[in-house]
C-alpha cells in the first residue's frame, strides 16, 4: 500500500460576504476558519458535525467549486488553491461529488441514462456501447434494479432515496481518485446504507480511492472509515482514528454528539433526550476563544478568552480544548 | 378514562403510477387506525412506498396517476371520495397537514420567516394577512424560534432553525393529525434530538397525532407508540413498538432490526441481501420471500393473508403459522 500523502490542506478559511445594503461595510460568515489536515492515499475521513459547522463549504472548496479565501489546497503535490476554472478541468476528472440535497441535484428533464452519460460524454469517453455497459453496471452497483425499471425514468418519478443512489452513481462512473460524498445515505434505510457503504468502501479499496465523507451518522461509520474528524463552527476540534474516537472521545462537544445518538428502545417516547441546548454559533461573530463554550458544561474562564491550540494528546489523537492543554 | 377517539382509519387503500413500462402499484391495501395523542411510525426501505403513502392520504397525486381505491376516514367521514373543492376546504391542511421529505430544503428562498409560516394561512384558507401574521407569531414560540430570526431569510438559518420553520408551517393551520416524512434524516444527531424533543412537546401539548415516516428504526422509537413496517407496498406488519422491538414477527422485520447500528455495541450489521422488489412484476407470494433467509416452500406460491400474532399485533408472515 502506497502511504503517499493524496491531499493536503492547509489553514483553509473560506469566508462568505455578506451586505445588509450597499452603504454598511461587509460582514463575513467565517464558514471554514482555519483548518489542515492531510490525507493519504486510499485512505478515508469521516467528517462529522453539526448542521451549519461548514462541512458541505469544506467539502465544497476542496473541490474548488468555492473560492478559498485563505490557506492552501495541495493535491498530489499539485497547488490547486488558485488554479482558474481552465486549468482545473483536470482536477475535475479526479475527483468526485456525491452532494448532499439529491433533490436539487439531477436535471430534471434528463433522464436517468442521460444523466449518467453525461460525465462520460463530456470527458470523451467509450463508444456509445461501451458507455451503456458501463451506465447499466453503474446503476446495478448501486441497487437500482432491475434496471430497466429505471433507466428511462425522470428523476421526479425516483423515491427520495433512488435519487441519492443516481448521484451516487454518477459520481463514482468516471472513478475518481478522491471521492467527496456529502450526506450519500441520510434518505437510505440502515440495510440500504450498510450496502452502500460497503459498495463506496470496496470501490475505494479496489480503485484506491481515498474519500471524504460527510456524515452525521456515527453510528454507522464505525466500520466505514479510518479517520473520525469532529467539525464544530468552522474548526475541526478533535481528529482520531475511528475506534480511537469511539471509545475514547475527548472533546466535550464530541462526548456530547456521541450521547445524542439514539439506540432503539420503546421507552424513549416518554423521555426528553438530554441535549446541549443553544443553537450553534453565529459564524459572523463567534464566540471568543473555544467557539464552544457557551453550551460546555466545563467551560473555565480560559475558555472564554483564548482559542485553544491543536494538540495530539495521544499519538495520531488530536483536540482543541483547553481540559487537555498543559498551559 | 375516556376511550381515545379515532381520528383516521385507511380502508384497503391502494395508489397506482403510469410508467413507460406499466403500471406500478406504491401502495397496496394498506389498512390501519390512528387515535387521538397517538404516534404511527411508518418504517421501510427506500423505495417501499412511504412518501406516496403520505401524499396519497393529502389526496396530492402526481400527474402520472393511474388509478386510486380504498376508503380514508378522518373523524369517522369518508374523504377519498370526497369533492376536491370540500376536500380542499375541511380537510387538507385544516385538519391534517404534512412536513414534506425534504421541505426544509425548499423552503422559498425569498420570503422571510414569518411570511414562511403565515403562508400556509393565505393560500390555503384564504386568510388575510394580519391575522395569518399573528397567528404565526404564535407559532415561533410554541416551535422555540427566537422572536428576533421572525425577520430571517432562509440562507440565514441553520438546518434546526428551517426544520422548525417547516414544522411550524404544518401545524399553523391548527390540524389534528400531522403526518412528518422523514423529518430529522438530513440533521445532524444533536439537532436531530432537539426536534424529537419538539415534536414531543408539541404532540402533548396540543394532543396532536402523528403518522412518522423514517426509515430509522431507532429513532422511530423516539415517538412510536404503534409501528407499521412497510414493504413493497403493502403493510407487512403493525404493533405497539414495545411488542416490536422484542417480538417481531415477519421475517422482513427481523433482518431490518439485525441491519441496525448501534453505537454501544459493536454487533456486526447485516444488510438485507438482494434488492427491493419491482413494483411494477412483484414477486409471487409473499413479496419478501426472494430476500428472506425463513424463507418456507408456501412463501413463494400464495400470499400470506394478514395473521394475528398478539394483541394489537398483525403480520403478513407464515412463520410460526400452521399451514399445510
Ligand atoms: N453561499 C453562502 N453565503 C453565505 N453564507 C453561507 C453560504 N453557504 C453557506 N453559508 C453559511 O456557512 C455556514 C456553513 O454552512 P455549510 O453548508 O458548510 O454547513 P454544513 O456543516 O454542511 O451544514 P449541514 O449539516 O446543515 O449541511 C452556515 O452558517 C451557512 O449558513
Ligand atoms: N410519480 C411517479 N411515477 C412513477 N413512479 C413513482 C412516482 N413517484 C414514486 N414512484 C415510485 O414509487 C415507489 C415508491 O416511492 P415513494 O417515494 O413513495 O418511496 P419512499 O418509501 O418514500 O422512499 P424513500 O424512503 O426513498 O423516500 C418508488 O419505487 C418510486 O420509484
Ligand atoms: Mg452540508
Ligand atoms: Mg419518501
Amino acid at each position: 500500500m502506497n502511504n503517499s500523502i493524496l491531499l493536503k490542506i492547509e489553514n483553509l478559511k473560506v469566508w462568505f460576504e455578506i451586505r445588509k445594503n450597499i452603504l454598511t461595510p461587509p460582514m463575513y460568515v467565517k464558514a471554514v476558519d482555519g483548518i489542515s489536515f492531510d490525507l493519504k492515499k486510499g485512505e478515508s475521513i469521516s467528517l462529522v458535525g453539526e448542521s451549519g459547522s461548514g462541512k458541505t463549504t469544506l467539502g465544497r472548496t476542496i473541490l474548488r467549486l468555492y473560492e478559498p479565501t485563505d490557506g492552501n489546497i495541495i493535491f498530489e503535490d499539485k497547488d490547486i488553491t488558485k488554479l482558474d476554472f481552465k486549468s482545473l478541468s483536470w482536477y475535475r476528472k479526479e475527483t468526485g461529488f456525491i452532494q448532499q440535497d439529491p433533490f436539487g441535484a439531477l436535471a430534471p428533464h434528463f433522464t436517468i441514462y442521460k444523466i449518467l452519460e453525461e460525465p462520460l460524454l463530456i470527458n470523451k469517453i467509450g463508444t456509445p456501447a461501451e458507455r451503456r455497459d458501463m451506465i447499466l453496471k453503474a446503476l446495478e452497483e448501486v441497487k437500482l434494479t432491475p434496471v430497466s425499471d429505471f433507466i428511462g425514468k425522470y428523476p421526479h418519478m425516483l423515491s427520495g432515496g433512488q435519487m441519492q443512489r443516481v448521484v451516487i452513481a454518477r459520481a463514482l462512473i468516471m472513478r475518481p481518485k478522491l471521492v467527496i460524498a456529502d450526506e450519500p445515505v441520510s434518505m437510505l434505510d440502515a440495510s440500504v446504507r450498510i450496502e452502500i457503504l460497503d459498495l463506496l468502501r470496496d470501490l475505494q479499496e479496489k480503485h484506491h480511492m481515498s474519500m471524504i465523507y460527510i456524515t452525521h451518522d456515527l453510528a454507522t461509520v464505525r466500520a466505514f472509515t479510518n479517520w473520525i474528524f469532529i467539525m464544530y463552527a468552522g474548526n475541526l476540534v478533535e481528529r482520531a482514528k475511528t475506534e480511537e474516537l469511539i471509545e475514547n472521545p475527548l472533546h466535550p462537544y464530541t462526548k456530547a454528539l456521541l450521547e445524542a445518538i439514539p439506540d432503539p428502545d420503546p421507552e424513549n417516547r416518554r423521555r426528553m433526550r438530554k441535549v446541549p441546548e443553544g443553537e450553534p454559533p453565529n459564524l459572523i461573530n463567534p464566540p471568543t476563544g473555544c467557539r464552544f463554550h457557551p453550551r460546555c458544561q466545563y467551560v473555565m474562564d480560559i475558555c472564554k478568552e483564548a482559542i485553544p491550540e491543536d494538540i495530539e494528546v495521544e499519538k495520531e489523537h488530536w483536540v482543541r480544548c483547553w481540559l487537555y492543554s498543559k498551559g | 378514562m375516556r376511550e381515545k377517539e379515532t381520528v383516521l382509519r385507511l380502508n384497503n387503500f391502494s395508489l397506482t403510477y403510469k410508467t413507460q413500462k406499466g403500471p406500478l402499484q406504491a401502495v397496496r391495501n394498506v389498512s390501519f387506525e390512528l387515535k387521538e395523542g397517538e404516534t404511527l411510525a411508518i418504517v421501510g426501505e427506500s423505495g417501499c412506498g412511504k412518501s406516496s403513502l403520505a401524499r396519497g392520504i393529502l389526496r396530492l397525486f402526481p400527474r402520472n396517476l393511474e388509478k386510486v381505491s380504498g376508503e380514508i376516514y378522518m373523524d369517522g367521514q369518508e374523504v377519498l371520495s370526497m369533492k376536491e373543492e370540500d376536500f380542499r376546504k375541511n380537510v387538507r391542511w385544516t385538519k391534517i397537514s404534512m412536513v414534506f421529505q425534504g421541505a426544509m430544503n425548499s423552503l422559498n428562498p425569498i420570503l422571510k420567516t414569518i411570511q414562511q409560516i403565515s403562508e400556509p394561512l393565505i393560500i390555503h384558507m384564504g386568510m388575510d394577512k394580519i391575522s395569518a401574521y399573528n397567528r404565526a407569531k404564535e407559532l415561533l414560540s410554541l416551535v422555540g424560534i427566537p422572536e428576533s430570526f421572525a425577520e430571517r431569510y432562509p440562507f440565514e438559518l441553520s438546518g434546526g432553525m428551517k426544520q422548525r420553520v417547516v414544522i411550524a408551517m404544518a401545524l399553523v393551520t391548527h390540524p389534528k393529525v400531522v403526518i412528518l416524512d422523514e423529518p430529522t434524516s438530513a440533521l445532524d444527531v444533536i439537532t436531530q434530538a432537539n426536534i424529537m424533543n419538539l415534536l414531543k412537546l408539541l404532540k402533548k401539548e396540543l394532543n396532536l397525532s402523528y403518522i412518522f415516516i423514517t426509515h430509522d428504526i431507532a429513532t422511530a422509537s423516539e415517538l412510536a407508540d404503534n409501528i407499521a413496517v412497510m414493504y413493497a407496498g403493502e403493510i407487512v406488519e403493525i404493533s405497539p413498538s414495545e411488542v416490536f422491538y422484542s417480538k417481531p414477527a415477519h421475517g422482513y422485520t427481523m433482518m431490518l432490526l439485525d441491519s441496525v447500528p448501534t453505537l454501544k455495541t459493536t454487533k456486526k450489521l447485516k444488510s438485507i441481501p438482494g434488492s427491493p422488489p419491482s413494483l411494477i412484476n412483484p414477486p409471487t407470494g409473499c413479496r419478501f420471500h426472494p430476500r428472506c433467509q425463513y424463507v418456507m416452500d408456501i412463501c413463494k406460491k400464495k400470499e400470506p393473508p394478514m395473521f394475528q400474532k398478539g394483541e394489537n399485533h398483525y403480520a403478513k408472515c407464515y412463520i410460526g403459522e400452521s399451514h399445510e
